[in-house]
């Protein structure tokens, strides 16, 4: 049996002058968070942003940015759930609602080539791809399918966390995968306070989130760079939609990342297309 | 009409392995459409028409055939067919028919109820076999 839908990812792909990747293996580190804000930011910027929603399990992009779900439209395909000015979404949850999700991994797998054959996306700057945690089903799946993703990796300064992210750069490594650096979520204090600060000798917490020195030395590890640091979020149920609520430290440190990204700071050269 | 983007992939395939056997031509393309996904066919053909144009090979050469949705409980091993699904609203088909993995959210195994089950055929669309002839 031939799947044909192999043959026209790639051009579905084709109006989307970038793919970024946001990882970050372990759970509960902010990934849909900091796709979101980072979505939100770019889209404000005039340019024209979808957020592809990987986590079937656990999607909650929808949540972050606000987005009424439903059927999409059809038109030779389907297309994005509309968001706002510049700003679009695909998500599992378009079709499942609030309901679970009970996927084994070949379920995952067509899931994802399905959505990446009958999506027509708009000409995009860029789509930002919101990924589970693990490096198992989704994550191999991408790599073999997406062939443009450049990778942007969340972590928070916790150690634990820092240990179980380190494995998944350690794979993009092995794989040649294009990194674009890290972004630490969850920081208890600014960049600001910090350099006031006396030296910090104690280690962060385990759940902590603490600010810099575990982050900085897993990139020094792998070559990479902190993007962004973006500050822990206490009231963030009574900001979302995250549309509108970009502003303070975490406004400042959004446009930080996107100015990176947009830059294209530290990007690595695309391998050739196949 | 997301069919069409359907119809598009198989062209895209068939072209494909046309590509691969340079100066072959397309005798017949055998295509197993999934029950479980809920294409209509004559749409999906309408779309295979569209993205046609131009090519070497017409409509004529594609042969379509249902292939019966058939499923298998992970939990307590019972087996069952699409048929035998009672309970399933026009929203809900709507959804499987768009994304087939949304099964899962709305479908139970008649046996035991549980939502671990393995679609064994019959998912979406496949390309069976692509039969090639001598030189054009």
């Amino acid at each position: 049996m031939i799947d044909p839908r192999l043959d026209i990812i790639r051009k579905r792909l084709d109006p989307v002058r970038r793919i970024l990747v946001f990882a970050g293996a372990k759970g509960g580190v902010g990934k849909s968070f900091c796709t979101a804000v980072t979505a939100v930011e770019l889209a404000r910027r005039g340019l024209h942003t979808a957020v592809l929603d990987m986590d079937f399990q656990g999607a909650s992009a929808h949540l972050f940015l606000g987005a009424e779900l439903g059927f999409p439209e059809e038109e030779a395909g389907i297309k994005p759930l509309r968001v706002g000015a510049n700003l679009e979404l695909m998500s599992f949850a378009a079709f499942s609602g609030e309901r679970p999700v009970p996927l084994r991994g070949e379920g995952v797998r067509e899931a994802m080539l399905e959505l990446l054959a009958i999506t027509i996306w708009p000409p995009l700057g860029f789509l930002l791809v919101d990924m589970p945690p693990g490096i198992g089903d989704e994550l191999l799946d991408l790599l073999r399918y997406l062939h443009r993703g450049e990778f942007v990796v969340v972590a928070t300064g916790s150690r634990v966390v820092v240990q179980v992210v380190s494995r998944l750069l350690e794979l993009l490594r092995s794989l040649d995968a294009p990194l674009l650096g890290v972004v630490e979520n969850m920081t208890k204090t600014s960049p600001q306070t910090e350099a006031k600060k006396p030296p910090q000798t104690e280690p962060a917490g385990v759940t902590g989130g603490g600010f810099g020195e575990p982050v900085e030395s897993m990139c020094a590890r792998f070559d990479t760079t902190v993007l962004a640091r973006l500050p822990f979020v206490p009231d963030l149920d009574s900001r979302l939609p995250l549309v509108e609520s970009l502003d303070g430290t975490l406004g400042r440190e959004v446009r930080a990342l996107a100015d990176a990204l947009t830059r294209g700071l530290a990007a690595p050269a695309m391998p050739p297309s196949a | 009409m997301h069919e069409w983007a359907l119809a598009e992939a198989v062209v895209a395939s068939v072209d494909r392995i046309l590509q691969e056997h340079s100066g072959k031509r397309v005798l017949a393309v055998h295509v197993r459409v999934g029950e479980l996904q809920r294409i209509e066919l004559e749409v999906f053909r309408q779309g295979l028409a569209i993205h046609l144009e131009e090519r070497p090979y017409g409509e004529e050469v594609f042969h379509l055939e249902t292939d019966p949705a058939s499923f298998r409980c992970n939990h307590c091993a019972r087996e069952w067919l699409l048929e035998g699904v009672p309970g399933l609203g026009e929203d809900e088909l709507e959804a499987i028919h768009f994304l087939p993995e949304a099964a899962h959210v709305y479908m139970r195994c008649p046996g035991c109820g549980s939502p671990d089950f393995a679609l064994q055929s019959g998912r979406g669309v496949r390309i069976a076999s692509v039969d090639l002839g001598g030189q054009e």
